[in-house]
C-alpha cells in the first residue's frame, strides 16, 4: 500500500513536470502577449513592462526560473491581475469554487443515485421511461439553458433566490443545481446500468430466496457493486466541478476559479494559466488516487499492486 | 485488523462528505453597502501610475484625488488638492497651489513635494506606466521615461547600493552629473542612446559628478568603472518642481489647452511616498498597507467578486461626501447585470443585452438613458493593400454603407451614424465642429467603383473584414457585407478572431478592413487625432499625409483656442477625404441607474465621480417597496 502511494506520487512529480513544460512553450507559441492592447504602448514603454516581467530573457532563461520558482512553490504575479500573486488568486478562488462544486456533487450525487436506483428496481415502467428522459434531456441541455431556466423561475416568477452573488447560502442554490443537473443525469444512468447488471446476478437472488426485505437487497448488497461505476466517474468529475465551471460563474457572477482559467489563456496571463493548469493537473491525479485507493475498500476482490 | 479498517470506512466517508457540505454551506456576514453598483470587469490593479480602463478608472478616482478634479456634469477641471492655479502669458507655466488642509489616510499632510515624487515614479522606467506618454508634454519628461541620453546631458545615476536606514523598496544611491560621453560599441559619442536599461548594455557612460568624471557600466566589468541600476536624464531637469511646500510648478513643451483636465484624469492621482517605499508593488495596493488621499478607503477586495469602499475621514471635502459605504461589484456578464439591477441588489449598472434594449428604452421607470459618448465605431483601412490603396475604392465602400441601417437594426441603444472620427458631441464642450466625410450615396459609390476599373463590381479583389470575437462585431459585419453586396456587387468575407489574435492582426498589418473603437482620454480632438499621424503606433492603415501631420502639429503648438480647433478640423477635412477610416457611429453610454441615485450625470466621458453620487434612503425603500423587492 505504502510502495503504491509512493509510486503513484513520484509519478505525479513526473507528470506535473511535463505538464509545466508543455504549458510553458505552448502559451509562448501562442501569437501575442500580456501587454498586447488595443492602445497601442509605445515601444519603449512596452520594452520596460517586459523588462520588468523578464520577458526580455532568452526563453530558456525564462523556463529555468520560472521552474525555479514554481519548485519552490512561489508562481509569481499574475499578469492581467498585477496586485495579486498567483496563489493569492487560487486562493481566494478556489474554496468558492470547491464550496460551489460540493453543493453541485451533493446534488448530483443525491439525485443521481436515487433516480439511478429506482430506475433501475422499476424497469420498464412509466416512472423509469420519465426519470431516464429527464436524465438524457438533463446531459443534452447546456448549462446556460438551465439556468436561464431556474432564474425565470425562481427569481423572477417565484422570487426564492438571488440573481447572482456571492455571500450567503441562498446563493449557492441555483448555481450548485445549475452545475450538479449533468452530473446527476450521468450519475443516473450510469447507477441505473450498474444497478440492472447486479441485480440479475446470483447473489441477489440468493438474497431475497433468503427472504431478505427489498430495501434490504438493494441498499445493503447490489449498491456495493453497483456503485463502482459510478466511483469511477466520480473522481475525475470531482477534479473538474471543483475546479469550477465558466458559464455557471459567468451566469450567477460567482467568483470562483472557472472563469480565471479561460480568461487566463485569453489575455495571455502565462502566470496564472499555468498556476491553474498546475491545479487541476494535481486534483485530477489526486482524485484518480483516491478513486483507486477506495476501490479497496469497495470491492475486496481489489488488491493494490 | 483489515476488516476493522474496512468497517469504519463507510463511517468515515459520510463525516467526511458531512464536514465538506457543512463548511461548503457556511459563510460569514457581510453588512450591505449604502450604494452598490456594477463595475464591470475585475480591475486590474488600484495603483494609479499603471491603470487603465474605465472600471479601473471608477476606483481609483474614489481612493485617489489630483491637482483637479472633473466637474460631473460638465467635466471641467474643478479645484482637487490644488485649490487654484495660474498659467503664463506663454501658456507654458502652470503653478498650482495645493490646499493646506490636504491629508493622506494616515493623517500625515500631502504637500508639493508628493506630488513630485508621484511624477517621478510614474514616469520612472521601473514604474511600467502605460500612460506616462500623457505626461510627456512636460519638459524633459520623456526622455526620462525612454532612457534616452546624450552627451552634454543632465543625468541621474541611481547605484545598487542604498542610503543608510532607507526604507526597503527606496531607490538606490542618487548620483547627479553631466554625460561628458558614452563608450561603447556602437554609441559614438554625440549619438542618441536608448539601450535598454537596465539590461546589460555594455557600453561605458563617463559622467562628471561634483566636477569628477566618473565611469558606469552595467555590473561594473570595465576596470575603473562603477555598477548601477538606472542612468536616466536627471529627474531635476524635468520640468516638474515644488517651489515650496504647497506650490507646484509644470513647465510643458508646448501649450496644453487641456492639462488642467490632464491632472484631474486618474494615472496622474499622487501616492504615499512613505507606504510605497515600505511595502513595494504591489504589496502596497493592500487594504492594510495602502495610505491613499481620496474621498474613499480601501476596506477589502475580494477578486471578481467586489470592492468594498469606506468614507474617508481624512478626506480635506469629507463634508460634501454623502456615502459612508460604497460596493463596487465586478460583473462582466450583460444578462446577470440586468438581473441583479431588475432584482435591486445594484443601483447603477454601465452595460445591458443588446436585445432588450427596445424594452428598456419603453420602461416606465425611465431609468435607462443612453447618453452622447465621446466614443467612436469604425473601420480601419490597411491601405497599403489593393484594392484599398486607391481611394477611390475606399470612398466607394464608405459610401455604400448605409449607417443608419446599423444602429437602428443592430446596436438599437440611440447610436448615432457618424460622418467624422471626432464625435460631433464634442462640439457640447469645445467649438469644434467635425467636418464630414460623403453621406451614403449608392449611385456615386457605384460610379467611383467603376471608375477606379471595377464597373459593377466585376473583377473586384476579394477583400475581408477583421473583428474581434463578439456577436455585435459579427452583426455589424454582416450587414456592412450585405449592403456592399447589394450596392456595389462585390463579395467580401468576415474574418473574426479573438482578441489578442486580433491586434496582432492590426498591428502587423494582415488585413484589409478591420473594426476599431476609439474612445476619448480627454475632451479635445487630438485624441482622436494625433492618432493617425505618420507612423503613430496606432495608426495601422500605412497612412501617412505631410500636411495632416503639419495640421496636428501646428495646433498643438498654438496658443489661440479658435485657430487651434481651425488647424484640427482643416486635419480632419484631409482624414475624411482620404478615408483611411471609415467612421460607422457614435457610442452611447449605456448607464441604467435607479431614480434613488443622486449626484450622477451622464457625461460625454461616461465618468461619474463617486464622491459626489449617493442614495436618497427613503425613496430607495419607497422604489423597492413598489416594485415588491422588499
Amino acid at each position: 500500500m505504502i510502495g503504491f502511494l509512493l509510486k503513484r506520487l513520484g509519478w505525479m512529480a513526473i507528470t506535473l513536470w511535463v505538464v509545466f513544460t508543455v504549458s510553458f512553450f505552448l502559451m509562448r507559441e501562442v501569437p501575442g502577449g500580456p501587454f498586447d492592447r488595443e492602445r497601442e504602448l509605445d515601444p519603449q514603454i512596452k520594452a520596460n513592462l517586459e523588462a520588468r516581467y523578464h520577458l526580455d530573457e532568452p526563453r530558456w532563461k525564462q523556463y529555468l526560473r520560472e521552474l525555479g520558482n514554481t519548485l519552490r512553490l512561489d508562481l509569481g504575479y499574475s499578469f492581467s491581475r498585477p496586485d495579486f500573486r498567483v496563489g493569492e488568486i487560487l486562493a481566494q478562488g478556489f474554496p468558492i469554487s470547491a464550496s460551489l462544486g460540493i453543493v453541485a456533487l451533493f446534488f448530483a450525487v443525491s439525485l443521481g443515485l436515487v433516480a439511478g436506483i429506482v430506475s433501475a428496481v422499476r424497469r420498464q415502467t412509466a416512472l423509469d421511461f420519465a426519470l431516464m428522459t429527464a436524465a438524457t434531456v438533463g446531459i443534452a441541455l447546456p448549462n446556460f439553458v438551465i439556468a436561464g431556466i431556474m432564474i425565470i423561475l425562481f427569481v423572477f416568477l417565484w422570487p426564492l433566490f438571488p440573481a447572482a452573488g456571492w455571500g450567503t447560502l441562498r446563493h449557492l442554490i441555483l448555481p450548485g443545481f445549475c452545475l450538479g443537473a449533468p452530473y446527476a443525469a450521468y450519475i443516473a444512468r450510469l447507477t441505473r446500468t450498474a444497478m440492472l447488471d447486479v441485480l440479475s446476478q446470483d447473489y441477489i437472488r440468493t438474497a431475497y430466496a433468503k427472504g431478505l426485505p427489498t430495501p434490504t437487497v438493494i441498499l445493503r448488497h447490489a449498491l456495493k457493486s453497483g456503485l463502482l461505476p459510478v466511483v469511477s466517474f466520480l473522481g475525475p468529475a470531482i477534479a473538474g466541478i471543483l475546479t469550477g465551471s465558466l458559464v455557471v460563474e459567468k451566469i450567477f457572477n460567482i467568483p470562483g476559479l472557472g472563469v480565471h482559467f479561460v480568461e487566463a489563456a485569453l489575455q495571455r496571463d502565462y502566470t496564472l494559466a499555468m498556476g491553474l493548469v498546475l491545479l487541476y493537473t494535481t486534483l485530477l491525479y489526486t482524485m484518480n488516487l483516491v478513486v483507486d485507493v477506495s476501490y479497496v475498500f469497495l470491492d475486496p476482490r481489489v488488491k493494490l499492486e | 485488523m483489515r476488516i476493522a479498517v474496512r468497517s469504519i470506512i463507510p463511517y468515515l466517508m459520510t463525516v467526511a462528505c458531512l464536514a465538506a457540505l457543512i463548511w461548503a454551506v457556511s459563510f460569514g456576514t457581510l453588512p450591505p453597502a449604502d450604494f452598490t453598483f456594477s463595475n464591470g470587469s475585475e480591475i486590474k490593479t488600484v495603483d494609479p501610475a499603471i491603470v487603465t480602463g474605465q472600471p479601473e478608472g471608477r476606483i481609483v478616482r474614489a481612493l485617489f484625488e489630483g491637482l483637479c478634479v472633473w466637474d460631473p456634469q460638465d467635466l471641467a477641471p474643478q479645484p482637487g488638492v490644488a485649490h487654484d492655479w495660474e498659467l503664463t502669458a506663454d501658456k507654458l507655466t502652470y503653478t498650482f497651489h495645493l490646499r493646506e488642509d490636504a491629508a493622506w489616510s494616515d493623517g500625515t499632510p500631502l504637500v508639493a513635494e508628493d506630488f513630485v515624487w508621484s511624477f517621478r515614479r510614474f514616469l520612472h522606467p521601473q514604474t511600467g506606466a502605460e500612460y506616462a506618454y500623457e505626461m510627456w508634454y512636460v519638459v524633459g519628461a520623456k526622455q526620462y521615461t525612454t532612457g534616452e541620453v546624450k552627451a552634454g546631458d543632465p543625468v541621474q545615476i541611481e547605484l545598487n547600493r542604498k542610503p543608510q536606514g532607507a526604507r526597503p523598496f527606496a531607490s538606490g544611491i542618487l548620483l547627479r552629473g553631466e554625460l561628458m560621453a558614452i563608450e561603447g560599441a556602437e554609441a559614438t559619442e554625440g549619438e542618441v542612446d536608448s539601450g535598454k536599461q537596465p539590461g546589460g548594455s555594455d557600453k561605458v557612460y563617463v559622467v562628471k559628478v561634483d566636477g569628477r568624471k566618473r565611469r558606469f557600466q552595467k555590473g561594473g566589468r570595465d576596470p575603473g568603472s562603477e555598477d548601477y541600476r538606472w542612468l536616466l536624464y536627471d529627474f531635476g531637469s524635468v520640468g516638474i518642481q515644488a517651489t515650496d511646500r504647497h506650490t507646484l510648478r509644470i513647465r510643458l513643451r508646448h501649450p496644453v489647452p487641456y492639462f488642467p483636465n490632464l491632472m484631474g484624469f486618474y494615472p496622474m492621482f499622487p501616492v504615499n511616498r512613505r507606504c510605497v517605499e515600505t511595502y513595494g508593488y504591489p504589496a502596497w495596493t493592500k487594504p492594510e498597507n495602502i495610505v491613499t488621499n481620496g474621498p474613499f478607503l480601501l476596506k477589502f477586495r475580494r477578486i471578481r467578486d467586489r470592492i468594498r469602499l469606506v468614507k474617508n475621514p481624512h478626506y480635506w471635502d469629507r463634508d460634501n461626501v454623502r456615502t459612508n459605504v460604497i460596493d463596487a461589484l465586478a460583473v462582466e456578464s450583460y444578462a446577470t447585470n440586468l438581473n441583479l439591477y431588475m432584482t435591486g441588489q445594484v443601483d447603477w449598472i454601465s452595460a445591458v443585452p443588446p436585445e432588450v434594449i427596445p424594452d428598456l428604452l419603453a420602461r416606465p421607470q425611465g431609468d435607462f438613458r443612453p447618453a452622447p459618448y465621446l466614443s467612436t465605431y469604425y473601420y480601419t483601412c490597411n491601405t497599403e493593400r489593393p484594392p484599398l490603396d486607391d481611394v477611390r475604392v475606399r470612398r466607394a465602400l464608405a459610401m455604400a454603407i448605409d449607417k443608419r441601417e446599423i444602429v437602428e437594426r443592430v446596436t438599437r441603444a440611440g447610436q448615432k451614424p457618424t460622418g467624422s472620427l471626432v464625435p460631433p458631441d464634442i462640439g457640447k464642450n469645445l467649438d469644434y465642429k467635425p467636418p464630414q466625410c460623403e453621406p451614403y450615396n449608392v449611385e456615386k459609390a457605384r460610379a467611383l467603383l467603376a471608375e477606379a476599373g471595377y464597373p459593377g463590381g466585376r473583377g473586384f479583389p476579394r477583400i475581408e473584414i477583421l473583428y474581434n470575437t463578439s456577436e455585435a462585431h459579427q452583426a455589424i459585419a454582416e450587414l456592412i457585407q450585405s449592403q456592399w453586396k447589394r450596392a456595389l456587387g462585390i463579395d467580401v468575407g468576415l474574418r473574426n478572431q479573438e482578441w489578442t489574435a486580433y491586434l496582432i492582426s492590426r498591428r502587423t498589418g494582415d488585413y484589409y478592413l478591420a473594426r476599431a473603437g476609439w474612445t476619448a482620454d480627454y475632451v479635445d480632438p487630438n485624441t482622436f487625432l494625433e492618432m493617425f499621424t505618420t507612423g503613430n503606433p496606432n495608426n495601422h492603415t500605412g497612412w501617412g499625409n505631410p500636411e495632416y501631420d503639419r495640421l496636428v502639429e501646428l495646433a498643438r503648438n498654438e496658443i489661440n483656442a479658435q485657430e487651434r480647433m481651425r488647424h484640427f478640423q482643416r486635419a480632419e477635412r484631409i482624414l475624411m477625404d482620404q478615408l483611411p477610416v471609415i467612421p460607422l457611429y457614435s457610442y452611447v453610454t449605456q448607464d441604467m441607474v435607479r431614480p434613488y441615485v443622486k449626484g450622477f450625470y451622464p457625461n460625454i466621458l461616461d465618468t461619474h465621480p463617486l464622491k459626489n453620487v449617493w442614495v436618497d434612503r427613503p425613496e430607495k425603500d419607497r422604489v423597492l417597496k413598489a416594485e415588491g423587492l422588499r
